[in-house]
């Protein structure tokens, strides 16, 4: 279960950023008083053009980042308070966080296994359910600088998996990926959500919200503009299709579509 | 503390398990350091026997049968080839001749006076005038400079046999007999070249044994994203720093020790070739306690090293500039080193010992010589463990900050 109250981030600007960004003012505001809770059993999408917010609001969830205003709850637990524990009941994967290639996905395993505190026992039994479903028992051994993007990916989400976690957030679950590794992954977060999981998901290709998630939350500009199944959006939007309802959303919103 | 041996195990685990590495980092080192200090050695060696077997080519002028002599029976006149002038032969050849000694072709002048002995043996007392004998060398030659110097022992026979000539009884000259008996601390004796020597390369070594591997643990971990994986697993901050500073000080001293055993297997393999230098080595002989004092130093300035060049690196966001970061830290290294080069010989204050660095430096130097007074250890000792704490805590304080962990 994860709860998202008022959450404000605003990053203060550097002098080179404010001149990247031609502006005057010295703060930016990444993500604008949200809220959203996400339950278990439902993969919760959180949708939005580069730079709506997306990203900056996935890393509070992940106590990488503190609120500057608001508060996030992942099962109960405080994510600044109480981040360890939050770091201990959830997987975050993105693409900008990787494992060391100079380890064998085996160890890394191990490694994070024995961080989360399970027994070896515990790790085996983890590492087979875990290795054979991503097909990983071939290059478990290798070190990860000699495997494919692909295989990577695969070594990557068996390793932020293996505590089997209440709480999985993926940022762009597939960007990057080949369609035979996309598909292994969003049918795995079906699976995850089967099992009763909190899953959530940032994106912004339209057709993979579409398909994968059971409700959606789409931002712009750091701040939520709907919220529901496909279906609620569809109605309040007077679409039915998830891209033009987000290109109403966008020319609403004050964005600009050439 | 289960977490931070979980990643002081990783860490050690990346160096030890990677082949390369230890290649790079232990093998190569102590291979280069064994051929450039054997080098050193043979080029030093060899060096100094050519020029003591060179035969010294010597133009003397004007030269008196008392000097002639005294030459020929002299060590220089061993090994040297000696024309004899006369003043106007000197005179027609006077520019060639010195060309040849700017150019090293030959080594030596010696213009005597031309009528030295009439003039010496007109003397009566003072104001009379005095002979004269001038010296042309060359002394950005080797071979012209040694050529010079053992002339002048053979000048200073001749000097006192004229003087003995002069006055007839040279025992008249003679005030008082001047012996020598040498009296120094036995710990201290040989160990000039190393205690000069030895703050200065085991402040380098150490410093580039950390850099070389603390850069990449830090800001390149934070640059390939692969910190970023453990600060979002459930360990503490501080664990992650601490286990990767504890890792990596124990590869530095280990990488250290490899480059200090080199070192002194090729120095002891030098023989007498860099004279005094060798023997300096040689004749070191540390007490348990210099051991212990010494072993201590090294640990606590290992892990100093190590967690400065880990805050610079965690302030970086790449390992580009986390080199530029080091880069001034490592000149500072290395002058507060290179001070203890001058040093007077006065007693340093205890103030000294507690700048780090410098102090640490001093104090490395004393432990070498025997010289050092526990105070000075302990504050030595006390400063730099309270610095690397304070620093220990401000690395702390960089994980976990956001903007500095995840540029954010």
């Amino acid at each position: 279960m994860i709860s998202v109250n008022n959450l404000t981030k605003v990053y203060k600007l550097t002098a080179s950023k404010m001149k990247e960004l031609r502006t005057t003012e010295n703060t930016k505001i990444a993500v604008n008083k949200l809220s959203f809770e996400a339950k278990p059993g439902e993969i919760y999408g959180l949708l939005g053009p580069n730079g709506a917010g997306k990203t900056t609001t996935l890393r509070c969830i992940a106590t990488i980042l503190k609120p500057t205003e608001g508060s996030v709850r992942v099962n109960g637990f405080d994510t600044v308070k109480e981040g360890e524990k939050v770091r201990g009941s959830i997987a975050f994967l993105t693409n900008e966080i990787k494992l060391d290639a100079h380890f064998t996905t085996d160890y890394m395993f191990r490694f994070f296994g024995r961080i989360h505190g399970m027994t070896e026992e515990q790790i085996d039994k983890r590492r087979d359910e875990l290795f054979t479903r991503f097909d990983i028992h071939s290059f478990a051994g290798k070190k990860i600088e000699e495997l494919s993007t692909g295989m990577k990916q695969r070594a990557a989400i068996a390793v932020t998996l293996v505590h089997d976690p209440e709480v999985v957030i993926f940022d762009e679950p597939t960007s990057g990926l080949d369609i035979l590794t996309a598909r292994t992954v969003t049918d795995y977060l079906k699976e995850l959500k089967e099992a009763g999981k909190t899953v959530v998901v940032s994106t912004h290709i339209m057709s993979e919200a579409e398909k994968l998630c059971d409700r959606i939350g789409i931002i712009i500009n750091g701040k939520k503009v709907i919220e529901g199944t496909l279906a609620d959006i569809y109605e309040q939007t007077h679409t039915d299709d998830l891209e033009d309802a987000f290109f109403e959303l966008y020319k609403e919103n004050g964005g600009d579509v050439k | 503390m289960k977490n931070l041996i979980l990643v002081l195990k990783k860490e050690l685990y990346r160096v030890f398990s990677d082949r390369k590495l230890i290649i790079s980092l232990f093998i190569v080192p102590a291979i280069l350091m064994f051929a450039i200090y054997s080098l050193i050695g043979t080029l030093a060696k060899s060096m100094n026997s050519d020029i003591e077997s060179h035969t010294s080519k010597t133009y003397i002028v004007n030269a008196t049968d008392m000097l002639e002599k005294v030459v020929k029976d002299s060590e220089f006149g061993k090994n040297a080839d000696i024309k004899y002038l006369s003043d106007s032969e000197y005179a027609s050849q006077k520019t060639d001749l010195e060309e040849q000694i700017r150019n090293g072709d030959a080594d030596l002048i010696v213009v005597v006076q031309k009528d030295f002995d009439s003039v010496f043996s007109a003397y009566k007392g003072q104001g009379d005038a005095i002979p004269n004998i001038n010296i042309v060398f060359n002394s950005t030659e080797n071979y012209s400079q040694q050529a010079y110097s053992v002339f002048s022992n053979a000048l200073n026979d001749y000097r006192t046999k004229l003087l003995g000539s002069r006055i007839g009884n040279l025992e008249q000259l003679t005030v008082f007999n001047q012996t020598e008996t040498e009296i120094v601390k036995e710990s201290k004796a040989g160990t000039q070249f190393i205690a000069m020597m030895l703050p200065y390369m085991i402040m380098i070594m150490l410093f580039s044994g950390a850099m070389s591997i603390s850069v990449d643990a830090f800001a390149g971990e934070k640059e390939r994203g692969t910190l970023a994986s453990m600060l979002v697993s459930p360990i503490r901050r501080t664990d992650i720093a601490m286990g990767k500073v504890i890792a990596l000080a124990i590869i530095a001293a280990l990488s250290s020790i490899v480059y200090a055993v080199s070192m002194i297997i090729s120095m002891s393999t030098m023989g007498g070739s860099m004279s005094g230098m060798s023997s300096g080595f040689g004749a070191v002989h540390f007490d348990i306690m210099q051991i212990v004092q010494l072993g201590l130093m090294l640990i606590v300035l290992d892990y100093f090293f190590v967690v400065v060049i880990a805050v610079l690196s965690s302030f970086a966001k790449d390992t580009k500039s986390a080199s530029t970061f080091v880069t001034p830290a490592y000149m500072v290294v290395l002058v507060s080193a290179l001070l203890t080069m001058f040093q007077s010989g006065a007693k340093n204050t205890l103030v000294k010992y507690a700048i780090p660095l410098y102090g640490n430096a001093i104090a490395i130097q004393d432990i070498t010589t025997g010289d050092i007074q526990p105070v000075n250890f302990f504050v030595s000792l006390g400063v730099t463990v309270l610095v690397s704490a304070i620093l220990t805590g401000v690395l702390a304080k960089i994980f976990d900050s956001d903007k500095l962990m995840f540029n954010a």
